[in-house]
């Protein structure tokens, strides 16, 4: 069928859970891309009897376009060649295209791919300012989904400057300019000054930060100060997302403790702590690991202002890629792989490893059972949004098999005892977790949740007024089969899945902010320019 | 059109991969008449902003109408078609150059074929690299591998690596150290503060010594060596080293293994300091080809749509597919004048279309030449600079009547479109 301009999905099983709808079965009226809340009697119908509706997915943290996602691609043509995406048979819209998939598929891929799994909106989640006119033409063209990105900010010259002059309005205003300059939606804070030490090189061992209170240049300014300036900015900026934060210490054992002090340093302020699974280890540095997760989700469970998402690690190969340079150099010296490293100037870092999760590894059996663990002892899923920090952890076509693990107790038993459990002895997983994820719970992880977490109020529900992204799924007790494959997918009101194919490829919109701030900030920022960049002040960023 | 004269600022320079954005252009009844602060190689890439503004089909003139009509039919009905991207086009009209290959299921190239070894080396080993704007912040001593930016690369010293001041290098030059290795006849800069000979034919296995030496294994004592092996103590013990070498073919051709040799030493400086190995590229926005191609297909240069999903052949690059008779009609994007000399001579052999600046100019006689301007003079559009970086081209002649390169291949490729 054609897209219509009018459509009443009839008798679907709903799961609308910011409306209150947990499983009742009703009609989802759609017109002119939105949901509203009657047709006319003769609008067009499509039977959905015995099919679970959900709000389309909302992915609130991937690595999926932009200058550091590019140079991974680049590093990865054996996986490009061994998984070709031929371009889909579409019914009528914008030509095909071919690509490639892999851990790190090419724009286009990724478009059909997350619409192929019923997500309609995705945040990039780390943008260096530089190169933001990269990730726009990238995402420009990722068909089929909304998106936006996060701006790297934490490690910037500039604002370190701000910070140690005590400068906190106009910290404020240069993050308010930034975003508006380059079309970014949030603020991305990775590993706050270590980023900033990594760079500065030097061979007295220097590399990163390892604590809260560590210098980074001046003694005024430590990962703490970065992290409280810029959360105050983001609230003073009435941005609709807090702080999007990666804290120090990604990946280190015992670094559960860096976490929570990173909570508290924001308590009482909103803040996203993001891809917690890599942040939430015990033991100590130089000792086997051990899970933190009971701690950091204990938490989280008692501050109604953190918001997180998880991060999980799934077995198989994966591509770490982040902002945070130190890192990925341990982890390229310890493994021995291709090792990408960009120090981008004045503002941030690039670190890409490729790296493959084995059931077999004991540290990646412990990152495993860490993330299932935060989903399975979270008690507000409001505030825990299903994400594998894609593809760090694994790839977003990962998240159906996840899924089945949150849902389906016994499959998760069954797999926990295939995996290495030296590092498991005493995790609250390995004590057994009874909890099953709902399907209602699941609309809240994947769309509900991370729509109101982003401030995106025409997403992640089905009430009057939403954006007419709807995803159907043929209930199928194998939850990772049923929701790998869509039998239908509404994008904007356009149907572009139909019967498990793909069928239409529109473009997304771009999500963006452009906050009020003091416009006398840019000329300061503009002599700083003058001194140091090697770029124009009039050059930089991505306005069109 | 106005008398009076104009002035553009911020202009991005495509005349060499430095992509300096600093240029103020000067513009006189349509002319360009100044390019401020450009090179000599800038200031001859701008020229006066004439081009020609011709449509040829078959030599003769034609209608642009017509001319996309035949373009249309040759390539649809070619079986073995290539598109390869040339100098001075955004990235704009590189995307849409990559959906038209897609379309055709032909193959696409680019000019990072003639510095295919970098890519195929940063593919293997990755890289450890920096922006140039970092470099100017953090490097302390810099280190010219075999290269002289000042020919190909004229404001790279001033602008980047050695005289800007930067964080780290608070005088500029006078803070910095500079070391030229003189691999034979490739020279290191002339004001170096100190200079290494190594001979062409060891110059590989010095820079595997010179690795061996940083990770702290024994190194044989190899005479021709000694004086690279001697370097290492001075890299490991600076605090930031900049690595420059070229990564554009030089006079005589590189050791294949060379550039994988550099990124695995600048890879292991990581460990005792901190290195960034910073390659030379060349102009016209071919960085931004790498960069489109690996996007939107996955790989970098050398792809193939013929199965209908993109694979990489990047040892079967246009040239060689040209020479091999594996390419019956060709649609050249860019400008003609930026062809490595092997792919030009290829395409005299096939029927070809030419869209981009001075086209109509092309000595391998194209079926289809269309007249365009040039990115970042008469049209705008993203362009990269060498390390990446994204910049915005501010065209000083746009609106000036000059056809546009964009909208005559969006045009090309919506006609390819339609005909399903």
């Amino acid at each position: 069928m054609t897209t219509p301009e009018r459509l009443r999905l009839t008798s679907g099983t709903v799961y609308d859970p910011a409306n209150g709808v947990d499983g009742v079965v009703r009609d989802v009226c759609i017109e002119a891309g939105r949901i509203v809340a009657e047709l006319p009697v003769g609008a067009p119908r499509l039977d959905v009897r015995g099919m679970v509706v959900m709000p389309g997915g909302v992915d609130i943290h991937a690595h999926v376009a932009g200058s550091s996602v590019t140079h991974a691609r680049r590093l990865l043509a054996e996986e490009h060649a061994a998984d070709p995406v031929p371009a889909p048979r579409l019914a009528d819209g914008p030509s095909p295209r071919a690509g490639s998939g892999g851990t790190v598929p090419s724009t286009f891929a990724t478009g059909y791919r997350y619409a192929g799994l019923g997500y309609t909106t995705v945040m990039e989640a780390a943008v260096a300012p530089l190169a933001a006119r990269q990730a726009h033409a990238e995402l420009d063209d990722t068909p089929l989904i909304d998106s936006g990105f996060y701006v790297l900010l934490g490690n910037d010259d500039y604002l370190l400057r701000q910070i140690a002059a005590r400068e906190t309005a106009r910290a404020r205003d240069y993050a308010g300019w930034l975003l508006g300059v380059t079309r970014a939606y949030a603020i991305k804070i990775v590993n706050p000054g270590g980023v900033a030490v990594w760079k500065g090189g030097g061979a007295d061992g220097s590399r990163n930060v390892s604590g809260l209170d560590e210098a980074v240049g001046s003694s005024a300014v430590t990962p703490r100060k970065i992290l409280e300036t810029l959360a105050g900015a983001a609230q003073a900026l009435a941005l609709p997302h807090p702080v999007h934060i990666h804290c120090n210490n990604l990946g280190q054992p015992g670094n559960a403790a860096t976490t929570l002090e990173s909570m508290r340093a924001l308590a009482g302020r909103r803040a996203h702590f993001t891809h917690l699974q890599f942040h939430s280890y015990g033991g100590e540095r130089g000792k086997p690991w051990k899970s933190g997760a009971n701690d950091v989700i204990e938490y989280v469970n008692g501050h109604p202002e953190v918001s997180v998402d998880v991060g999980q690690v799934m077995f198989g190969p994966a591509t770490t890629v982040t902002a945070d340079g130190p890192v990925e150099h341990l982890l390229y010296a310890s493994s021995g792989r291709k090792w990408v490293n960009v120090d981008i100037e004045l503002e941030t870092g690039c670190g890409i490893v490729p790296y493959s999760y084995r059931e077999k590894a004991a540290v990646a059996a412990l990152q495993w059972a860490v993330g299932l663990e935060l989903f399975l002892l979270a008690k507000d899923p409001w505030r825990v949004v299903l994400s594998t920090d894609h593809p760090n952890g694994g790839t977003f076509l990962q998240y159906p098999e996840l899924i089945r693990l949150l849902m389906d107790r016994a499959y998760r038993d069954e797999r926990l005892k295939a995996v290495n459990q030296k590092l498991l002895t005493g995790s609250a997983l390995l004590d057994g977790l009874a909890r099953e994820y709902t399907l209602g719970e699941i609309a809240i992880v994947t769309r509900a949740g991370p729509a109101r977490l982003l401030g995106l109020p025409q997403k992640g529900h089905l009430g009057p007024g939403a954006d007419a992204d709807v995803t159907v799924y043929a209930p199928d007790a194998d939850r990772a089969k049923m929701f790998a494959a869509p039998r239908y997918v509404i994008k904007g009101g356009t149907l572009v899945v139909e019967e498990g194919q793909l069928r239409r490829a529109p473009a997304g919109a771009r999500l963006a902010v452009r906050p009020d701030y003091d416009p006398a900030v840019k000329s300061d920022v503009k002599r700083f320019f003058d001194d140091y960049a090697s770029v124009a002040f009039e050059n930089y960023g991505a306005e069109p | 059109m106005s008398a009076a004269t104009r002035t553009v600022e911020h202009v991005t320079c495509l005349g060499c991969g430095c992509a300096c954005d600093d240029i103020t252009v000067v513009v006189q009844r349509g002319r360009l008449t100044e390019a401020q602060r450009a090179c000599a190689l800038g200031a001859a890439w701008f020229g006066d902003g004439q081009v020609p503004d011709a449509v040829r089909i078959r030599g003769r003139a034609g209608t642009l109408e017509r001319a996309l009509a035949e373009a249309t039919a040759l390539l649809a009905d070619a079986k073995r078609p290539l598109v390869y991207l040339a100098g001075d086009i955004s990235c704009e009209v590189q995307r849409d150059a990559v959906a038209i290959a897609d379309r055709l299921k032909g193959a696409i190239d680019s000019l990072a074929s003639t510095a295919a070894p970098g890519v195929l080396a940063a593919q293997r080993r990755g890289r450890a690299g920096a922006t140039l704007g970092e470099l100017r912040q953090r490097a302390v001593l810099v280190v010219f591998w075999g290269v002289d930016p000042g020919a190909r690369y004229p404001r790279y010293c001033a602008r980047y690596a050695v005289d800007a001041v930067g964080l780290a290098a608070p005088g500029g030059r006078t803070s910095r150290r500079v070391i030229a290795v003189d691999v034979g006849e490739a020279r290191g800069p002339a004001d170096a503060d100190g200079r290494v000979a190594i001979p062409p034919d060891a110059e590989v296995d010095a820079l595997g010594a010179m690795r061996a030496s940083v990770q702290g294994r024994a190194v044989g004592t190899d005479a021709p060596l000694e004086p690279a092996i001697a370097l290492v103590h001075e890299m490991t013990t600076a605090r930031y080293v900049a690595l420059v070498a070229d990564a554009e073919p030089g006079a005589t051709p590189a050791d294949p293994d060379r550039a994988e040799a550099l990124t695995a030493l600048a890879q292991a400086l990581n460990g005792p300091t901190r290195c960034a190995l910073s390659m030379l590229r060349g102009g016209g926005n071919r960085s931004g080809a790498d960069a489109v191609l690996t996007w939107q297909t996955g790989f970098p240069f050398a792809v193939d749509f013929g199965r209908g999903y993109p694979t990489y052949r990047p040892h079967a690059g246009a040239a060689e597919r040209l020479a091999g008779g594996e390419v019956d009609a060709a649609l050249v994007i860019g400008a003609p004048a930026t062809l490595p000399g092997s792919v030009a001579r290829g395409l005299a052999a096939v029927a070809t279309v030419a869209i981009g600046p001075r086209a109509s100019a092309a000595d391998w006689k194209p079926v289809v030449a269309v007249d365009t301007g040039v990115a970042g003079i008469h049209e705008g559009g993203t362009a990269f600079r060498m390390d990446d970086v994204p910049l915005p081209l501010r065209p000083a002649l746009d609106g000036e009547d000059v056809r546009s390169a964009a909208a005559t291949v969006r045009a090309l490729r919506e006609r390819l479109e339609a005909g399903a």
